[in-house]
């Protein structure tokens, strides 16, 4: 009796002994950088790290966000806004149609429509941007924002018709038998009954849409140079040559929030979306 | 039939005409953009691939090369190096998240005080930037003030190790972000599954007289591969695109330690501005990702009979 509570004990210890590791080597990086970022410059270059904060620096905030640092980090921003936001309303506004079509309506060819899409995924992204990039240099369109929107909606597009199909097949056909017996048109049927049902769905891919264009380097890094289009991650990248660490340390921590915000708040909804790809 | 039926039946075959055609036109925005922006590049790049391409002062292709530009790559050692370091890249990347993950996801799958907590914890790195993760993982692995030798000397080491320095170690540094970024998806898919696969089934095991590693081995390993064959594609295809970590901690280096294909064809590409043999490499990265991935969607399919999903 004793020897199995004790047994008991043992295994509770080694369960939390565990989720300590784990919370420690997923969260440090992130701990680490925002550390970094609070920190002097002659400490964080000191070799005595540390790994407790004794005080709160915010001049490489304040640094960052001055005209006179040599990366534009909040016009970064606004750009990177932009075009996310164009990107994500664009996307689900082109995946949603289609998505609803593909799976409900008799599209010629939706087999191979929807296999080719999942098939794209699979090849390198260089595949296509070789060409890309000279289309976009000879359409002048190289340093714009339509330069970065249209291959981002692109990029992300064959993704989101999959995930939107999950939330479509997930409307019960009965609901739409209903309001065609009703005498609902298809585009009654679209806007009263199928959108309101997608809400959720339309959502989620709004966030995924946003987020995707947020991190995406290698377009902007190929498709743009100057200054007055930076995004943030490329304001990263260039800010990595510079050598204020401190600096760099907060300017990944202010790219970085949004996303995780977002992630820690929804992170219900991004859950549901991975489990429905499980049980598919 | 009677002439009044025929008629229905004409109509009938009409609105399903029109529905058919409305169908098409709402798919067609999205077939449209994913041709512009997939299709025609993919066979562009086909044809750069057997071609000798001049980007300056304007590009221009200059001729037909046949395959030259493939037995260009075939035929250099550093083809080769980069082939070998991105299948050990990837398959490394897919068997180390694997099994971490998997440890998580069982993990989460108790009851314990704080689990939420950790939940969204190990969500995280998801959420951070590909180049975010890649400028605090140089930061933790500065060799002078990092944090992975700071913790070293805490420790009472040496903490001198310069992990960004050998291309072997430089690897095995990239390894370990990617994994880091990618337990997340991993941890997140496995634990859907295992809350699918019936506890009643393992609950039946132990009572059975499985011990907890005969359990895990013959009942929930064997259920759980429908769930992890699909991770490992997943993780797989990620690995072969990887760029983003590369780009920011080591540029490939040192001495292309680094370079794994799809870092290979954009110094090609964008460094050495040689579409042609870039072309042809992507078209070799491709299919060697198109291969692995016909494995394992095979193995998958073993596995989901095996499952008797």
């Amino acid at each position: 009796m004793v020897g199995t509570s004790l047994a008991r004990r043992l295994k509770r210890v080694l369960m939390y002994a565990a989720a300590v590791l784990v919370l420690i080597v997923t969260a440090f990086p992130l701990y680490g950088i925002i550390l970094t970022s609070i920190q002097t410059e002659p400490d964080i270059r000191s070799r005595d790290v540390a790994f407790v904060p004794t005080y709160i620096e915010t001049e490489h905030y304040q640094r960052i966000f001055d005209e006179a640092s040599g990366i534009p980090v909040a016009e970064s921003m606004v750009n990177s806004l932009v075009v996310a936001l164009a990107t994500a309303f664009l996307t689900v506004a082109i995946a949603v149609p289609a998505a609803y079509a593909l799976h409900r309506m008799s599209v010629p060819g939706r087999r191979v429509i929807l296999g080719g899409f999942a098939a794209i995924y699979v090849l390198p992204t260089l595949l296509f941007v070789l060409p890309l990039f000279i289309a976009v240099v000879q359409l002048g369109l190289y340093d714009t924002y339509i330069g970065l929107v249209l291959p981002y909606t692109a990029f992300t597009l064959p993704f989101m018709v999959w995930i939107m199909g999950s939330f479509v097949r997930a409307i019960p056909v009965e609901v739409e038998e209903m309001a065609r017996i009703d005498g609902a048109g298809l585009r009654q049927l679209m806007f009263r009954i199928i959108i309101p049902l997608l809400r959720p769905g339309i959502f989620a891919g709004l966030l995924l849409g946003f987020i995707l264009a947020w991190v995406e380097f290698l377009t902007p890094l190929l498709f743009t140079s100057d200054l007055s289009i930076l995004t943030v991650t490329l304001g990263l990248f260039r800010s990595t040559m510079d050598i204020a660490i401190g600096q760099l340390a907060a300017a990944t921590v202010i790219t970085a929030l949004p996303v995780i915000l977002i992630t820690a708040i929804f992170q219900r909804n991004i859950s549901e979306v991975v489990t429905a790809g499980v049980e598919r | 039939m009677t002439p009044q039926a025929q008629v229905v039946e004409v109509r009938a075959g009409r609105t399903r005409r029109r529905g058919r055609l409305v169908a098409a036109a709402m798919a067609a925005p999205a077939v449209l953009v994913v041709c512009a922006v997939y299709a025609y590049p993919a066979l562009s790049t086909l044809a750069y691939s057997v071609s000798k391409i001049d980007l300056s002062p304007r590009f221009r292709i200059e001729g037909f090369v046949w395959l030259r530009n493939f037995i260009n790559q075939l035929t250099d050692a550093h083809f080769w190096q980069a082939t070998w370091i991105t299948v050990y890249f990837g398959v490394m990347l897919c068997l180390l998240t694997v099994v971490l993950s998997f440890l998580i996801a069982l993990l989460l799958n108790k009851t314990f005080f704080g689990r939420g907590l950790l939940r969204v914890t190990v969500l995280l790195p998801w959420a951070v930037p590909p180049v975010a993760s890649g400028v605090l993982w140089v930061q933790m692995f500065h060799a002078e003030f990092g944090f992975l030798n700071g913790l070293i000397r805490a420790f009472g080491g040496e903490g001198g190790i310069i992990w960004l320095g050998g291309s072997t170690i430089a690897l095995h540094s990239v390894l370990v972000t990617e994994v880091w970024r990618w337990i997340p998806f991993a941890t997140l898919f496995i634990l859907a599954g295992l809350q699918i696969v019936p506890k009643s089934v393992r609950e039946a095991a132990a009572i059975d007289g499985a011990g907890p590693w005969r359990g895990f081995r013959h009942v929930t390993f064997p259920l759980m591969l429908p769930v992890v064959v699909p991770v490992v594609i997943f993780l797989f295809v990620w690995a072969m695109k990887v760029f983003d970590t590369i780009f920011v901690l080591t540029r490939g280096g040192p001495t292309r330690g680094t370079t794994t294909l799809n870092f290979l064809t954009y110094r090609q590409g964008f460094v050495q501005f040689d579409f042609g043999n870039a072309a042809a490499t992507a078209y070799l990265l491709s299919a060697l990702t198109v291969v692995a991935i016909a494995g394992l969607g095979w193995m998958l399919s073993r596995s989901r009979r095996l499952a008797g999903m």
